[in-house]
């Protein structure tokens, strides 16, 4: 296949899907690491949803 | 279920077992499909060996539909039920259907170039999905122009529920025009019409990467849970500090 004279579209294609894919995996990783450390740092404020002040 | 599932909490705790068991098996069942797709499946007798970039390309394209499939469903459930996960499902998912959009435009040129011998033409269907890459690009502009996630839930959702109207054009444009661009060659009266040997591997890469897709979008509605939970936070916290102030 590498002999194919269109072996670098080829490469290309599957290249851009996994440049695509991992930056959409990467986005949504990092993404959940910021909320997550957003949300530990209020809590740690004492800020709390009335739900959970109503539990405690 | 519906009513199980609608308490964003139960949700978490249903897909931080759901993400890991999806991902992985959609991971395993895609690495077989490209596995066979390369080392099984044969050189098309036209296209050669190009007829590799059909096995991302293919499940590309039906991701970009399926995704705005349940974009509009979520819609729905945002507009008529106020379902608490239907907007935030919605967005979740736009940015994911985005991107295996452009995947799908940036596959099929690089396949148009040898093939066709053109990277681009405004065919019918090839300009259909351009549209719903536009319209795409458009919802996720909008989610982003509101402060408040619930107007902007709203206000996407009934952009969505018109842009859905592109749906079909996608799926019938190769039938109602004439259009470089073949017809369907899988999902079709009669069944498929490529040869076994190249379709299971297809079939096995589309499974799997859907599957993946879904973890993706289980995951991202995880951030966006998260996100509201923030944004709660931080007024409520802003809130009290106003009071201290005036107090």
């Amino acid at each position: 296949m590498i002999d194919d004279p269109h072996f670098g579209f080829i490469l290309a294609a599957y290249l851009a899907g996994v440049v695509v894919f991992s930056s959409l995996l990467l986005w949504i990783i990092l993404d959940y690491k910021k909320q997550k450390q957003l949300l530990a740092t209020l809590e740690a404020s004492g800020a709390r949803r009335r739900s959970e002040s109503n539990k405690r | 279920m519906n009513l199980t599932f609608a308490n964003p909490g139960r949700f978490l705790a249903f897909i931080r077992y759901a993400i890991p068991w999806l991902a992985a098996c959609g991971a395993i069942i895609a690495a077989i499909g490209f596995y066979a797709a390369f080392a099984y499946a044969p050189a098309d007798y036209q296209q050669g060996e190009t007829v590799r970039i059909m096995y991302i390309h293919v499940p590309s394209a039906w991701l970009s539909t399926a995704c705005y499939g349940i974009m509009a469903l979520s819609s729905i459930g945002t507009l008529v039920w106020r379902h608490p996960l239907a907007d935030v499902s919605a967005k979740a998912i736009a940015p994911i259907g985005a991107a295996f959009t452009f995947l799908c435009l940036l596959t099929g040129s690089l396949w148009g170039k040898p093939m066709w011998g053109t990277w681009w033409v405004w065919d019918a269907r090839l300009t259909s999905v351009l549209v719903l890459f536009l319209i795409y690009c458009g919802i996720l502009a909008l989610w982003n122009a509101y402060e408040d996630p619930a107007r902007a839930g709203r206000s996407a959702a009934v952009m969505t529920l018109v842009g859905a109207i592109n749906l079909p054009i996608v799926k019938f444009s190769v039938d109602w025009w004439n259009t470089l661009h073949q017809p369907a060659s899988v999902f079709r009266m009669g069944g498929p019409t490529i040869d076994k040997s190249m379709l299971w591997p297809l079939l096995l890469v589309a499974i799997g990467i859907t599957l993946v897709v879904l973890a993706l979008h289980f995951a991202a509605m995880r951030n966006e849970i998260l996100r509201r939970r923030v944004r709660t936070l931080s007024i409520l916290a802003a809130n009290h500090e106003m009071k201290g102030i005036v107090e």
